[in-house]
């Protein structure tokens, strides 16, 4: 991977971070208004599910030049 | 009849509003991939300085103008790590120059 291609995925990342986090606290807040009564833990749920599936997009995206995809050949 | 109808009606709004929040997020891809969620914040980027405009206008209101910074945290970062490494990887030979430089003076002052 050259250097410039890790910098746009880097920058990809972070772009992606922001706007999961963003996407998920919205989230959280209107469940938390119309369902749970204004409590915290769904906005912090919510935070942390969107930070959570930017974290996995990132490795998907750092991991894919070096993943190898294998098929089970069964005996006959 | 109304009250039995009411809490149903309450809580079909609900589910609605957020069933509906959910949707609007998937649709606009902010639950997508990592290529996905970048291009939706580089729309939004250049959405919103003409839609604060519009609004401003809409209400009369003037913002003052944003100061420009000319400071780019990237630029300032890299050339940081970069005059430490060069700095690091002269030091030896800046050492050995100084050294003799100082034993050639050492040596100077004692003739």
């Amino acid at each position: 991977m050259s250097e410039g291609e890790l910098g746009r995925k880097w920058d990809r990342c972070l772009a992606d971070c922001a706007v999961k986090l963003g996407t998920g606290l919205g989230l959280g807040i209107v469940f938390s208004v119309v369902f749970f009564k204004r409590r915290t833990w769904p906005i912090v749920l919510g935070s942390g599910m969107g930070l959570g599936m930017a974290y996995s997009n990132c490795q998907q995206d750092f991991q894919v030049p070096y993943l190898l995809h294998g098929k089970c050949v069964k005996e006959q | 009849m109304a009250p039995r109808i009411f809490p149903l009606v309450k809580v079909l709004t609900k589910v609605g509003v957020a069933g509906g929040a959910v949707y609007v997020a998937y649709d606009q891809g902010l639950l997508g991939s990592g290529e996905k969620g970048s291009e939706v914040l580089s729309k939004a980027k250049a959405a919103i300085p003409p839609a604060v405009d519009e609004w401003m206008k809409y209400f009369g209101w003037e913002l003052p103008t944003p100061p420009k910074i000319e400071f780019s945290p990237c630029q300032a970062w890299n050339s940081g790590v970069q005059t430490t490494m060069s700095a690091l990887s002269v030091a030896p030979s800046r050492a050995q120059e100084y050294t003799h430089r100082g034993w050639q003076y050492v040596k100077d002052l004692s003739k």
